[in-house]
C-alpha cells in the first residue's frame, strides 16, 4: 500500500530567490499516521504544505524540484483542485479564506465542488457542524459578523465535511482559545486520521502525534522520529534551530540535575522533593522576576468598549494600568478583549465612561498593518535610529531578511517584525500586544518575552492579549478575564491559572505549567 | 412581505419600474413611484426614517443640479430639455425636477430591493437558477466580504498610522490620509483576494467542473402572485398615466 504522502528530494524556490526556501528534503507520511512537522518560522513549513498538491507552483509562484506522491500517484497528475476529494487544507489564516456568505454555504462549499447529491448536503453540513461544536443557529450567521477564532471553527467544520483521508493542517489553533483548540486537536489528530501538522507548541498535541519532523533553519530536516525520541533526545539541537519544546523539557535542559526529562511535566515532577533552592530555580523558569509597580500610567472608568462600527461588547469595565507591570488579558474567542485593548490604548473613545492617561500603541493581531516602507531595514531605521538597527535586527532573527519587502516575509517573521517596530523605539508609555505570539518560533517568543520584561523595568506599562496562557505566566505580573461581556476576574497571574472551575467557565484550560504551579504551591 | 419574496422575481419586478421610470416623462408618475417605494422601506423593510432620508443622499446629490436650476432659477438645462423632447415629456412640469424625481425614484427602488434581499441567498439564486458560473458567484460573495473586512482594515491601518506617527486617531480620515492609505489597502485586498483564490482551488473549485448546489429556495405560487400584482399595479400606473395624455 503507497505512502499517503511522499516527498522525495523535494526543495522548493520563490522567484527571485537566491537560494531554495525549503530542502532538499525527503520524508513520508503513511496512512493513518500524525505527522508534526517543527521548525523555525522561515523555515519552509508552509511551503511543504503547500506543495503537497501542486499549489506551489500551480497557483503560488514557484519552482519545485524533486517529487510528490499523494496515494502512490505523481502530485502532478492533477490539478490541485483535482486533489480535494483526498487531502484537506485547513490554512494559517482562516479568516481570510473562507469563501461562503454564511457559516452554512462555507461548510457546504467543498461538498458542492465534489458534487454531492444536492439532499444529502444538509444533512452532511449539520453533521459536520455538530462534531466541531458549532450551534446548529451559527448555520445562517454571516462570516463577515464572525470573530477570527470563530472562523477557525468554521473552517474546521468545513475541513471535516470535506472529508478528505489527508489533513494538511498550518497552525490550526493559533488563534484559538484553549478549550476550542483542543476541540480541534481532538478533530484533526483523531486516533486512524492521516495528518501533516505544522504547530510551533507542540506541547498541547503532542499526545496526539506519532512521528515528529523536524526543519533547521536551513530548511533541511535534522531530526525525525517518535515525538518522545525527537524531543528529548535531540532537545539541544532543536532548541538551538529556534523550535519551542515543552515545558518540561525545557525545564529539564535548563537545569539537568532538578528535572528528569519528560515531555509532560507532571512525570518531571512526581516524587521531586521540595528544596529551597530547588523551589526557587523553578519559580524563577516559569514566573517573571517581579518589578515594583510604579504611577497609574492609564486607567478605564465605568467605560463601555465597543469597535468602531459595532455596538457596546464591554460594560463597565475598570481596568488600569502601572509603570512597570504587564498586565495579561486572557478570555474566550469573541469575548471583545482586542476592542478593551484600543480602549485602554486611547485609539477607541469608549462610548460611555472615562478614559484617563497618555496614548498607548497597540501590536495588532495582524502584522501586517504595522508596515509602511519598502524592505524590513526601512521600517527598522525609520522607527528606531539607523545606529541601533542593526543590533535590533539581529536581536529579532531578522538581519537574513533586512532587505527583503515586510509581505514577503513568513508569518512569524512578520510577527517579529511588527513587535520589533513596536516594542525597540520606547516611545509609548503603555504598548499593547494583540495575541504576540501568533506564528513565532520558540526563540522568537523567548526574544519576545525578554523584550517584555526590559520594557516593564525600564518602566512601560505593558498588557498581553493571549490564548497562550504559559507565555502569560512567563511574562505577566497580573491578569484580568474577559467573559460574556464584562472583567470576571482582576488579581495575581497564576492564581487565575490554578483557579480551573474560573478558566473552564470562560473557554479556557490551565495552561502546560499548571502542575509545577501546584508543586510550587505545596512547596511553599 | 418583501423579505419572502424570492429575489429573482423580485429583482424582475424592480427592473421592471425602474425601467418604466426612465422611460415615463411625468412629473406625477416620479413621484408616485419614489413616495411608494419609501414607504415600502419605511413599513416593510422598517427602515427608520433618519436611515432612509440618509438613503436619499447621494441619489438627492446626483440630481440636484437639475433640482436648484428648476426651482431656484427658475430655468432648465439643456440636457433636461433635450431628454424632456426626446422622451415626449409633458408640460405638466418643468424637466430639471422630473429628472431629479426620477433619479429619487430609481434608487428608493434599488434600496427597497437592497434592503429586503439577503445578498448571499441572491447570489446562490443567480447560480442555482440562472446558472451564473460558480467562480464568479463565489467571488462575488468574497468581494461581499471583503467590503467589512477592507473597513476594519482600514482602521487597523489608520489606527497604526496613528501609532506611528504619534498622532490621535481622527474620528474621520483626513484627504492625505485616504491618499497615504490607498495603496496599502489596495495591497490588502490583492492578498486577500490571491488567499481566497488559493483556499477556492484547494478545496476543489474548477471553473467548469460539475458542481452540485445546496438547496435553495424554490420560486413558489406566492412570489409568481406578488410578481403579477406588482406588475399589473405597473400596468395599471402606465394606463393612467396614458389616459391622462401628453
Amino acid at each position: 500500500m503507497p505512502d499517503a504522502l511522499a516527498y522525495e528530494r523535494v526543495a522548493l524556490r520563490y522567484p527571485g530567490a537566491a537560494s531554495d526556501a525549503v530542502g532538499p528534503v525527503s520524508f513520508c507520511v503513511r496512512r493513518g499516521e500524525r505527522v508534526l512537522l517543527l521548525g523555525p518560522s522561515g523555515a519552509g513549513k508552509s511551503s511543504l504544505l503547500h506543495a503537497a498538491t501542486g499549489l506551489l507552483p500551480e497557483a503560488i509562484d514557484g519552482i519545485r524540484r524533486g517529487e510528490i506522491r499523494v496515494e502512490g500517484q505523481p502530485a502532478d497528475a492533477r490539478r490541485p483542485a483535482g486533489w480535494a476529494d483526498t487531502c484537506g487544507y485547513l490554512f494559517q489564516d482562516a479568516a481570510q479564506t473562507l469563501a461562503g456568505f454564511t457559516v452554512r454555504d462555507e461548510v457546504a462549499f467543498a461538498l458542492e465542488n465534489r458534487a454531492v447529491e444536492a439532499v444529502d448536503i444538509p444533512g452532511l453540513v449539520a453533521r459536520a457542524m455538530a462534531r466541531a461544536g458549532l450551534p446548529t443557529d451559527w448555520a445562517g450567521r454571516r462570516i463577515s459578523n464572525l470573530s477570527g477564532g470563530e472562523r477557525q471553527l468554521v473552517a474546521l467544520a468545513a475541513l471535516l465535511a470535506q472529508d478528505a483521508a489527508i489533513t494538511l493542517a498550518d497552525e490550526p489553533a493559533a488563534s484559538l482559545a484553549p478549550q476550542a483548540a483542543r476541540r480541534m486537536t481532538e478533530l484533526v489528530l483523531a486516533r486512524g486520521r492521516t495528518a501533516l501538522v505544522v504547530e510551533h507548541k507542540p506541547g498541547p498535541i503532542l499526545d496526539r502525534i506519532d512521528r515528529c519532523l523536524a526543519l533547521g533553519r536551513d530548511g533541511r530536516i535534522i531530526a525525525e522520529g517518535p515525538p518522545s525520541e525527537v524531543l528529548v533526545a535531540q532537545g539541544p539541537a532543536l532548541a538551538d534551530n529556534g523550535i519551542a519544546l515543552p515545558l518540561g523539557i525545557r525545564l529539564h535542559l535548563a537545569m539537568p540535575e532538578i528535572l528528569a526529562p519528560a515531555a509532560d511535566l507532571t512525570d518531571s515532577l512526581r516524587g521531586l522533593a521540595p528544596g529551597r533552592r530547588r523551589t526557587e530555580a523553578l519559580r524563577a523558569a516559569v514566573l517573571p522576576d517581579p518589578v515594583p509597580p510604579g504611577e497609574t500610567l492609564v486607567t478605564l472608568r465605568n467605560a463601555d468598549c465597543a469597535p468602531a462600527f459595532g455596538p457596546v461588547v464591554l460594560r463597565d469595565i475598570t481596568l488600569s494600568l502601572r509603570a512597570g507591570e504587564v498586565l495579561a488579558i486572557l478570555g474566550p474567542n469573541g469575548a471583545g478583549k482586542s476592542t478593551l485593548a484600543a480602549c485602554l490604548a486611547g485609539l477607541l473613545p469608549p462610548r460611555a465612561g472615562q478614559r484617563t492617561g497618555p496614548p498607548g500603541a497597540v501590536a495588532f493581531q495582524n502584522p501586517e498593518a504595522h508596515f509602511s516602507r519598502e524592505s524590513v531595514a526601512a521600517e527598522i531605521t525609520a522607527a528606531t535610529d539607523s545606529a541601533t538597527a542593526s543590533d535590533i535586527l539581529a536581536r529579532w532573527g531578522l538581519t537574513l531578511v533586512a532587505g527583503q519587502h515586510p509581505f514577503t516575509l513568513s508569518q512569524g517573521q512578520k510577527r517579529r517584525l511588527a513587535l520589533a517596530l513596536l516594542t525597540e523605539t520606547g516611545r509609548w508609555p503603555v504598548l499593547i500586544l494583540d495575541e504576540p505570539t501568533g506564528g513565532l518560533d520558540g526563540a522568537g517568543e523567548a526574544a519576545l518575552g525578554r523584550r517584555i520584561r526590559a520594557l516593564a523595568r525600564g518602566g512601560h506599562g505593558v498588557a498581553v492579549i493571549t490564548h497562550d496562557l504559559d507565555f502569560a505566566l512567563s511574562v505577566a505580573d497580573r491578569a484580568v478575564l474577559v467573559a460574556q461581556g464584562a472583567l470576571r476576574f482582576d488579581g495575581a497571574c497564576p492564581a487565575l491559572l490554578r483557579d480551573e472551575a474560573r478558566l473552564a467557565q470562560a473557554g479556557l484550560l490551565p495552561p502546560e505549567a499548571a502542575p509545577l504551579l501546584g508543586w510550587l504551591e505545596t512547596a511553599c | 412581505m418583501l423579505n419572502g419574496f424570492h429575489p429573482l422575481p423580485k429583482l424582475a419586478l424592480c427592473l421592471a419600474w425602474i425601467v418604466a421610470s426612465l422611460l415615463v416623462f411625468r412629473l406625477s408618475f416620479q413621484i408616485a413611484l419614489f413616495v411608494a417605494a419609501s414607504v415600502l422601506l419605511l413599513v416593510d423593510a422598517r427602515i427608520p426614517p433618519r436611515r432612509l432620508l440618509a438613503l436619499m443622499v447621494p441619489f438627492a446629490l446626483f440630481g440636484f443640479g437639475f433640482f436648484t436650476t428648476s426651482v431656484l432659477f427658475r430655468a432648465d438645462t439643456g440636457f433636461a430639455f433635450q431628454m424632456a423632447r426626446e422622451q415626449g415629456g409633458a408640460p405638466d412640469a418643468a424637466p430639471g425636477l422630473v429628472l431629479f424625481f426620477r433619479v429619487l425614484a430609481c434608487g428608493m427602488v434599488s434600496a427597497v430591493f437592497a434592503a429586503t434581499t439577503d445578498p448571499g441567498q441572491f447570489v446562490r439564486a443567480l447560480m442555482f437558477h440562472l446558472r451564473l458560473p460558480a467562480p464568479m458567484g463565489f467571488a462575488l460573495l468574497q468581494a461581499m466580504h471583503m467590503v467589512p473586512d477592507l473597513r476594519a482594515e482600514m482602521l487597523q491601518l489608520r489606527m497604526a498610522r496613528a501609532i506611528r506617527l504619534g498622532r490621535p486617531l481622527r474620528r474621520i480620515a483626513s484627504p492625505a490620509e485616504i491618499g497615504a492609505l490607498a495603496i496599502p489597502a489596495l495591497a490588502y485586498a490583492i492578498r486577500r483576494a490571491t488567499r481566497a483564490a488559493l483556499s477556492f482551488e484547494a478545496r476543489g473549485m474548477q471553473p467548469g467542473a460539475t458542481r452540485t448546489h445546496l438547496p435553495q429556495p424554490p420560486i413558489t405560487g406566492r412570489d409568481w402572485t406578488l410578481l403579477a400584482l406588482g406588475l399589473g399595479l405597473l400596468v395599471a400606473a402606465l394606463s393612467a398615466v396614458g389616459a391622462a395624455g401628453p
